[in-house]
């Protein structure tokens, strides 16, 4: 009897404090939890939502429902698809020249001297350069009258270029501020995932006579490859919110010619107050980005497979 | 039989001479990098008849000019201090939350941590855009536009998953024994963590903390959204400087301004390189 009734209080006891136990475990997860659905979840939610709605413009409230109005809408605007077009030719552009650059430079740096620290060292201030500031100073330098760049280039023979006004060279000038902010990003990931690498197979195939060419194509490429794909992944996320710098560079101008989508939709909102519209556009590109990041994340995982 | 040892030297010369020239190649490369921060900052030491020149001169009269004006007749004082406030607290509310998550995560064993650890990395494909429209007409029915408050908030949403995924991988680093010897001796949980775990971890905290304050510095899509006047930072001016296509661009000012909110964070940046690049490096590729 007395048997049973310990046994009953232990179980209880022990009940307790497996419960006080999980909110302790849960306690951590709390503070941040609580932001991230407040600031995170509830606001992609509400972004869906209004994405069907008619927004009075009176209150900045839902005044109807409208269905699939605003998709068809948006679906069917030309300027749209124009962005997206500008936003893939822009990632088609840079991710590519900054990738190569990035490993490049990294490979080329990997000399043992005393310097090396103090030349990646070098490269973080790039990386650190507010966009807003970059693209604003790489807008003066650009400039086809008083540019440092035409300037330079006037050296090795070439241009003037009108940097700004020209559709296709404002594309290149994108591309251009862009690469040379992050290129230093991915030649630091590349210069500490290169010395990561261990020396003894570079040794072994100097030994049997392999040149440089077949060290690089047939040992580096192929043990870096996870990382390459892993930086390309991260490069890519932060490509595809790109927004400050076409707007402190060229404003998405001469026409829209540089308008990528986030800046679109941000014109499309606050300064056209379309919300509803904006809204759906918002929707349709994150559904887009998260499926071609699913995309490259499978593919990298393919790609770690095949080696 | 002689002409072994001289081919060896050769050899030897020639990999000398070829290192050296990668060094220097590496050196220039790395200072045609800098040109564009080097070029701001001569400017922003010019008299306004100094930067409007066919060519550009790199010989003038300098001044501070474009310092004391811009430092005497506009908000930029203001919202320097702006900025400071949103981006410091930004950054230690982020570490706060999001270092307990990231230990949580790494070490509590809570049912469908793979699944959040998911979610953090599927954050970071959100376009900002789509939480500015909404943030924006949410705070203004609720009266939190162009308080710091929001928009430090609305920071958070970018640095929490980050600061859970750099710091998850740190705390996995530790040794286990840590916390379990303070639990025996009669720590909670929570206790453990701020007595042990927190301070053996102050470097790694400090250094993504800085991390974390340079990302909230140089955010401009939420503080234009999301601020107009009482709460606007520095990024914001150099936007409406950069843009301003009514008075034509001025050059004084920008280079003024950027090189102002440039040169704190390369300080603190080189401060912090080995973490920084350590960082980069682990939030790249663990996962």
């Amino acid at each position: 009897m007395s048997n049973v009734q310990i046994d009953t209080q232990h179980r209880r006891r022990f009940r307790k404090e497996k419960l006080l136990d999980l909110m302790s475990r849960w306690t951590f997860m709390f503070p941040a939890g609580f932001i991230l659905i407040a600031m995170l979840a509830y606001p992609i939610v509400y972004t869906i939502d209004i994405s069907f709605a008619l927004i009075d413009l009176t209150t900045f409230r839902v005044a109807e429902w409208v269905g699939w109005d605003n998709y068809t809408y948006v679906l069917g605007d030309s300027r749209f698809w124009a962005s997206l077009k500008v936003t893939a030719i822009y990632l088609a552009l840079s991710l590519p020249i900054q990738m190569i650059l990035g490993f490049g430079i990294a490979y080329l740096i990997n000399v043992e001297w005393k310097g090396r620290g103090f030349v990646r060292a070098l490269f973080l201030i790039p990386m650190v350069v507010a966009p807003v500031v970059a693209g604003g100073v790489w807008r003066m330098m650009l400039d086809p009258l008083y540019g440092l760049t035409n300037y330079l280039l006037g050296f090795v023979g070439l241009g003037p270029y009108d940097w700004l006004g020209d559709t296709w060279l404002a594309m290149w000038t994108i591309v251009i501020i862009d690469t040379w902010r992050w290129t230093p990003f991915i030649v630091l990931i590349a210069t500490a995932s290169i010395l990561n690498l261990s020396k003894d197979i570079f040794e072994a195939a100097s030994i049997d006579g392999a040149n440089w060419w077949t060290k690089l194509w047939s040992i580096s490429i192929p043990l870096l490859l996870p990382m390459i794909a892993a930086t390309f992944i991260v490069r890519w996320l932060g490509a595809v919110k790109m927004f400050d710098i076409a707007l402190s560079a060229t404003g998405g101008g001469p026409g829209a010619s540089t308008q990528v989508i986030n800046l679109f939709i941000y014109e499309e909102a606050f300064r056209s107050l379309y919300f509803a519209e904006a809204a759906a556009m918002a929707v349709l590109v994150l559904v887009g980005t998260m499926m071609l990041t699913g995309v490259f994340l499978y593919g990298s995982r393919k790609l770690e497979d095949l080696y | 039989m002689s002409t072994n040892p001289s081919t060896s030297a050769v050899l030897m010369r020639r990999l000398h001479v070829g290192q050296n020239v990668r060094i220097l190649a590496g050196v220039i490369v790395a200072l045609m990098f800098l040109l564009p921060v080097f070029w701001m900052v001569l400017t922003s030491f010019k008299f306004q008849r100094d930067i409007f020149t066919t060519p550009p001169t790199f010989l003038f009269t300098p001044t501070l000019e474009n310092y004391t004006r811009y430092l005497q007749q506009s908000n930029i004082p203001y919202q320097m201090m702006n900025t400071v406030i949103v981006a410091f607290g930004a950054g230690l509310i982020s570490i706060f939350t999001g270092s307990m998550a990231g230990y949580a995560l790494a070490r509590l064993r809570i049912r469908g941590a793979g699944f959040l650890g998911v979610l953090i990395l599927m954050s970071r494909g959100v376009p900002p855009i789509a939480l500015a429209v909404p943030m924006f007409l949410v705070g203004r029915s609720l009266g939190l536009i162009d308080k710091h408050i929001y928009l430090i908030l609305a920071y958070c949403t970018f640095l929490i998953p980050y600061v859970m995924w750099l710091m998850r991988g740190f705390f996995l680093a530790l040794p286990k024994e840590l916390e379990e010897s303070a639990m025996i001796d009669g720590c909670s949980r929570l206790g453990a963590f701020f007595k042990i775990i927190v301070p053996i971890s102050l470097p790694g905290l400090l250094s993504t903390l800085i991390f974390c304050v340079i990302l909230a510095w140089e955010e401009l899509l939420f503080a234009i959204v999301l601020t107009n006047r009482i709460a606007t930072t520095v990024p914001v001016a150099i936007a409406n400087i950069a843009g301003d296509t009514v008075n034509g661009a001025n050059w004084g000012a920008l280079t003024a301004v950027g090189t102002m909110t440039v040169v704190p964070v390369v300080i603190f940046a080189l401060l912090v390189q080995k973490w920084l690049i350590q960082g980069l490096a682990d939030g790249a590729t663990k996962g």
